[in-house]
C-alpha cells in the first residue's frame, strides 16, 4: 500500500535533509505509528504520501503508483482515497458538522441521496449523531476531531493518515479518538498516525516507525515509544 | 453526479457571498467607488470630446472663384470639388447670395447701395471636410486649382483650435488610461484579499480531494457577481448625476455646452464599465487563487 525506497526530502536546495534515505513498506490493513521528536520528519512523510511535496530522491509508491510522477490533475483522485486527520482539525468553522462531512462527499461527486444517507451514518459511528446540525465552532476539541475523523472516513478511503491527531486534546478525549482510529482500522482501513504521544503508542502496541533527524532508526512490530537501539 | 456538483457550486457561490458578506461588501464597495470615479471621468472626457468635435465641425473652407475664369474652367472646378473624396459637403454661394447675406448682417447700413449694379463680392464654394483636421492640407490643394481666386479657412485660428483640442484629447485619454490601470490594481488587490481570507477553506478543499475547477467555480462566480454589481451600481448613480447635469445646463441656458444625450452616454459607459467590472471580478478571483491551488 505504501512503499518507500531510499526516500529523501529537502525543503530547500542546499538545506538539511527533512528525510534522508529511508525505506519502509506498509501493507493493507496495518496500523502504524510514526514517532519521533519535533522536526524528526514525521509530518514530511505524511506530506509526501498526499503529494503536498515531492521527494528530492528515491521513490514513494502509494497504491502501487509512484506519487512523484502522478500528474497534477490526478492528485484529487489520490487524495480521495486517503482520509486526512489533522492536529488543528482543519474544519470549516462557520459550517455545521454535517456540512463539513458532506463536503468531502460532494467534491467526489456523490449524489444528494447518497450524502443524505451516508453522512448521518458516519456521524453516528464517531458518536456525533446529535451534533449534526451544530456549527463546528461551537463544538469541543474532542468533538472537532470526531468531525475530522468522520470527514476522513466518509468516502471509505483505503488509508487514513493522521498528523498528531491528539495533539490538542486532553488524555480522556485522546483515548476516545485513538479507539475510534483502531475501530476504523479493524474494518480494514490502513491507519498511519504520526505522534509524539508516548502513552498512546505504549498502550496500543502497534507497529512503530522511529524517526530521528530525518532518518529511520527503527521499525518494530508491537513497538513501544522508547526505541531500544 | 454532475447535477449535484452543479447545484453545489451555485449554492456555494451564494453561501460564500453570505458567509463572507463583509469582505464581499468591501470588495464590491471598492469596485463601486473606483468605477464611479472612472465613470465620472469618462463623462467629462466624452463630453469634452463632443464639444471639441462640435467646434471642429464648424470649421470650413471657403474657396473664392476667380471672376475672370471662363465657364469651362468653372465647370471643371465645380466637378472636381463635388467629386472630391475628402469632402463631406459643398455649397455653392453666388455673389448675389453673398450680397444678400451682407444685407442681412448689416441691416440698414447698406440701404441705397445698388448691389445689382456694383457687386464686388466673389462667388464661392463653402466646403466641409470629412476630417476637420485635413482643412489645412485641402486648402493648400484647392489653391492650386484653376479658377480659384483665394482660399480661406480661418488661417491661424484653426491651427490653434486643433492644437488645443488635440491636447485635451491626449490628456483625457492618458488620465482615463491611468485611472483604468488604478482601477485594475485596486479591484484585483481587494479581491485577492477576499480570496486570501479564505485560504484555509481552499486548503481543506484540496485535502479532501476537490479538483481545482471544483474549487475555482464558486470563487469565479462570486467574482463575477461582485464585479457586475460593482459596475451596475455606479452606472445607476452616474445616470442620475448626468441627467441632473444635463437638466442644469438646459435650465441655466448654457447653450455653448452642447452635452451628449443621456442615453448615448449611458450606453457608452455601460459598454466600458460593465465588462471592466465583471472581467476584473472574474480575473481577480481566478488569479488570486492560483497560489493556493498549487498545493
Amino acid at each position: 500500500m505504501v512503499e518507500a525506497k531510499y526516500l529523501s526530502m529537502k525543503y530547500e536546495k542546499g538545506g538539511h535533509y527533512a528525510l534522508e534515505n529511508i525505506s519502509f513498506h506498509i501493507d493493507r490493513g496495518e496500523f502504524v505509528f510514526i514517532v519521533g521528536s519535533s522536526g524528526a520528519g514525521k509530518s514530511t512523510i505524511l506530506k509526501l504520501i498526499i503529494r503536498e511535496v515531492k521527494p528530492t530522491d528515491g521513490v514513494l509508491k502509494i497504491f502501487g503508483r509512484d506519487v512523484a510522477r502522478l500528474p497534477r490533475h490526478r492528485l484529487p483522485y489520490l487524495r480521495r482515497n486517503i482520509g486526512m486527520v489533522f492536529q488543528d482539525f482543519r474544519l470549516m468553522e462557520e459550517r455545521t458538522a454535517y456540512d463539513n462531512v458532506a463536503f468531502a462527499m460532494v467534491v467526489t461527486g456523490s449524489s444528494r441521496r447518497e450524502i443524505r444517507k451516508r453522512v448521518p451514518h458516519v456521524l453516528g459511528l464517531v458518536g456525533l449523531h446529535d451534533k449534526a446540525k451544530t456549527r463546528v465552532r461551537d463544538l469541543s476539541g474532542g468533538e472537532l476531531q470526531r468531525v475530522g475523523l468522520a470527514r476522513a472516513i466518509v468516502n471509505r478511503p483505503a488509508m487514513i493518515i493522521a498528523d498528531e491527531p491528539t495533539g490538542n486534546l486532553d488524555p480522556g478525549t485522546t483515548l476516545d479518538i485513538m479507539n475510534l482510529l483502531r475501530s476504523i482500522n479493524l474494518r480494514g482501513t490502513t491507519v498511519l498516525v504520526a505522534t509524539h504521544n508516548r502513552e498512546i503508542v505504549d498502550r496500543f502496541k502497534k507497529r512503530v516507525l522511529y524517526l530521528e533527524n530525518g532518518k529511520l532508526i527503527g521499525d518494530e512490530q508491537k513497538g513501544i515509544y522508547a526505541h531500544v537501539h | 453526479m454532475f447535477i449535484s456538483g452543479f447545484f453545489y457550486i451555485i449554492g456555494e457561490t451564494f453561501k460564500g457571498l453570505y458567509r463572507n458578506r463583509w469582505m464581499c461588501f468591501t470588495s464590491t464597495g471598492v469596485v463601486v467607488v473606483t468605477l464611479f470615479m472612472l465613470g465620472i471621468f469618462m463623462l467629462v472626457n466624452l463630453n469634452l470630446g463632443h464639444i471639441t468635435d462640435t467646434v471642429k465641425e464648424q470649421v470650413e473652407i471657403v474657396v473664392y472663384i476667380d471672376e475672370n475664369a471662363d465657364q469651362e474652367t468653372l465647370d471643371e472646378l465645380g466637378q472636381k470639388l463635388f467629386s472630391h473624396s475628402d469632402i463631406e459637403s459643398v455649397n455653392y454661394v453666388s455673389s448675389e447670395e453673398h450680397m444678400a447675406r451682407l444685407h442681412r448682417q448689416l441691416g440698414g447700413m447698406l440701404e441705397g447701395y445698388d448691389a445689382e449694379m456694383d457687386n464686388p463680392l466673389l462667388a464661392s464654394y463653402e466646403i466641409r471636410t470629412i476630417v476637420p483636421e485635413s482643412v489645412i492640407d485641402l486648402a493648400e490643394e484647392f489653391e492650386t486649382y484653376p479658377g480659384v481666386s483665394t482660399v480661406f479657412y480661418g488661417q491661424g485660428y484653426v491651427e490653434s483650435l486643433f492644437t488645443v483640442t488635440g491636447v485635451i484629447q491626449m490628456v483625457g485619454l492618458a488620465l482615463m488610461a491611468g485611472l483604468s490601470i488604478t482601477a485594475v490594481f485596486l479591484i484585483s488587490h481587494t479581491i485577492k484579499l477576499t480570496v486570501m481570507m479564505r485560504e484555509r477553506e481552499i486548503s481543506i478543499m484540496k485535502y479532501v480531494g476537490a479538483t481545482n475547477w471544483f474549487i475555482r467555480w464558486p470563487f469565479i462566480l462570486e467574482g463575477l457577481i461582485m464585479g457586475f454589481t460593482g459596475a451596475v451600481l455606479p452606472l445607476i448613480g452616474l445616470y442620475y448625476l448626468y441627467q441632473y447635469s444635463v437638466e442644469w445646463v438646459v435650465a441655466n441656458n448654457l447653450a455653448f455646452l452642447t452635452l451628449l444625450p443621456v442615453q448615448i452616454v449611458l450606453i457608452e459607459l455601460a459598454t466600458y464599465l460593465v465588462p471592466l467590472g465583471t472581467g476584473l471580478g472574474i480575473l481577480g478571483s481566478t488569479f488570486s487563487m492560483g497560489r493556493f491551488l498549487r498545493v
